[in-house]
């Protein structure tokens, strides 16, 4: 049930990103040096990130990554789906007629409930939830 | 983000079991439980090791052996059954105690992991093998009677 490094890596990026003023195109280089994650590794996320109008990019040297819409309107779920493919813990649980056992499963409901849960709890935090609580991150908390 | 085949093949096993037994058999053999369930042998044969171990079920010796519930249906949490067929159920792992989490990460997991950790474990662990076997009262298709 893990998340991948994937996804993983895209919050902490973005989350990095709408931590910098506002309008100022960041860096893959910068993010690179603050997150730990390499560049090319970087470029790689960004691909799916600007596809699902999550990012958008300028090349040059002032170039970088700006979120692509206001971080309120930015879920961490749509940030995961477009870099995972897809929440759903079991196929089944999404989609119809994917497996011929369907109609007897009775264990498919199960999945589907667990689907939505997933679901529900990542659309409901969006980036500047996540900016809000990084700002709000209490020091003496931080250090352990 | 999936739940394994060794998850999903388990719990289906264990809603084998569980049906087999509410139809009035004491015991079920793994090679029926593979052909009702489409799972090769071989597979249950493995799942059934970990669920005995774990002791979700027990093995019925003899020449018509197998195995059978170790307890009833509303008293197997989902939850424990996937923890262990999964070895755990959370999405990112807590941070390495040699290493040290940077204020990013340790914010995506306050505000994002340990909530996802929270309420999928709210939903499997308020899950009977019952409930999910849809034997419950309030489950739509049919009663379970002990």
């Amino acid at each position: 049930m893990k998340i991948s490094s994937k996804g993983r890596y895209s919050l902490e990026a973005l989350l990095y990103i709408v931590l910098q003023p506002e309008g100022d195109y960041v860096s893959t280089r910068s993010i690179a040096d603050n997150t730990g994650i390499s560049v090319g590794y970087l470029e790689q996320l960004f691909i799916p990130l600007r596809r699902a109008g999550i990012v958008r990019g300028v090349r040059g040297p002032q170039g970088g990554y700006l979120p692509a819409r206001a971080p309120d309107k930015i879920s961490v779920g749509d940030i995961l789906r477009s870099v995972e493919g897809t929440l759903v813990p079991v196929a089944c649980g999404a989609q119809d007629r994917l497996c011929d056992r369907e109609k007897n499963c009775i264990s498919r409901h199960t999945w589907k409930e667990l689907y939505q849960e997933i679901s529900g709890c990542v659309d409901s935090i969006s980036l500047a939830d996540l900016s809000e609580s990084y700002k709000n991150m209490d020091n003496a908390d931080y250090m352990i | 983000m999936t739940i394994s085949t060794r998850g999903r093949y388990g719990v289906r096993l264990l809603i084998d079991l569980a049906e087999q037994c509410a139809k009035g058999g004491d015991h079920v053999s793994l090679a029926g439980a593979a052909e009702r369930q489409g799972i090769s042998l071989r597979y249950l044969e493995q799942l059934a090791v970990i669920l005995r171990r774990s002791g979700f079920i027990r093995s019925v010796k003899g020449a018509s052996g197998g195995y059978a519930l170790a307890k009833t249906p509303d008293e197997i949490i989902l939850g424990d059954v996937l923890r262990i067929l999964e070895d755990d159920m959370l999405v990112a792992d807590p941070p390495a105690p040699d290493t040290e989490e940077t204020r990013l990460q340790r914010c995506i997991r306050q505000t994002v992991f340990n909530k996802l950790n929270e309420r999928i474990a709210r939903v499997i662990d308020n899950k009977t093998l019952a409930s999910v076997a849809g034997m419950t009262d309030s489950g739509e298709s049919y009663m379970y009677f002990i």
